[in-house]
């Protein structure tokens, strides 16, 4: 039984949040003003930030998913964490490019095993194990108990990551948010974090139909003696 | 040395186009993934309300 029908929502989802992201990218770029030491090497941030913060808020939605598929089951929590994993693999991927981008001209290195870095690495890495894992997984059962189980070990991480440059003596700077941030630079970073927030929506909205898609296509056939006919209306076949 | 960062405008053109080729990319790989999933699906969907009983 497909559970997710066809629907506009994922691409209407993604079109908003791409008028939002060319809207905030063209203020942050063209009309922002420069940051007084980085100069216009920070109008970065107006694409990194809002990529950090929905890259945790992603991961946080599929650690929801894990628990609500671990204490409900279902195919539905299976293919929304699915989704949710393979969606955040790819954030905090681009996180980590979009970092190195930011470092080089300011740290003058691509990589350091900096707290903030490491942690983020480790991160990536073990969401891109989950998403290796199930694809060895036959069983669509098993496979969806080990990813939620792996899901909740593995997000440790994200408060790890989120206070590391607290906790430890790190190059990055603190974490980026309206306190930290002259308020001359917040509005072209609020209209991208929304702008990310509803193009993943969409994308984890599309790749779930995919996945529930799927496993549909893997689901055994019933057997003859459980299939039934339709009964017309007075009871007749 | 003043201190100040000058220039690193191609910093700042790669770090949006990796984004904008990341963020597309994977939007048109899913697009493309689903479209192929669902028309696969209704072949066997026609097929089967075709088929034999």
């Amino acid at each position: 039984m497909i559970v997710l029908r066809e629907s506009p929502r994922p691409y209407v989802l993604l079109a908003f949040g791409l008028v939002l992201l060319v809207w905030g990218t063209t203020w942050g770029l063209l009309f922002a003003p420069r940051e007084a030491y980085m100069g216009d090497v920070q109008r970065i941030m107006y694409v990194h930030v809002p990529t950090a913060w929905n890259a945790m808020l992603v991961l946080t939605f599929a650690f929801a998913c894990a628990l609500v598929s671990l204490l409900r089951g279902g195919p539905q929590w299976d293919a929304r964490l699915e989704a949710s994993i393979e969606v955040g693999v790819v954030l905090c991927a681009l996180l980590c490019a979009q970092g190195a981008i930011w470092a080089r001209p300011t740290w003058g290195v691509w990589w350091d095993w900096d707290p903030r870095l490491t942690t983020m690495a480790v991160l990536l890495f073990a969401f891109g194990g989950i998403v290796a894992l199930r694809q060895f997984v036959d069983d669509p059962v098993k496979r969806g108990v080990w990813t939620a189980v792996a899901v909740i070990v593995a997000y440790a991480d994200v408060p790890i990551v989120y206070f590391s440059v607290r906790w430890w003596n790190s190059l990055h700077q603190v974490q980026s948010t309206p306190e930290t941030v002259s308020s001359a630079f917040h509005w072209p970073l609020r209209i991208n974090a929304f702008g990310v927030l509803f193009f993943w929506t969409g994308l984890v909205d599309l790749r779930a139909r995919l996945a529930a898609l799927r496993r549909e296509a893997e689901a055994p056939p019933l057997p003859a003696s459980a299939r039934v006919e339709p009964i017309a209306e007075g009871g007749t076949r | 040395m003043t201190g100040v960062i000058e220039g690193g405008w191609e910093f700042v053109f790669a770090a949006y186009g990796v984004t904008a080729v990341t963020l597309l990319g994977y939007a048109l790989s899913v697009h493309r993934r689903y479209r192929v999933e669902r028309d696969r699906c209704r072949r066997e969907e026609a097929g089967r309300e075709g088929g034999p009983r």
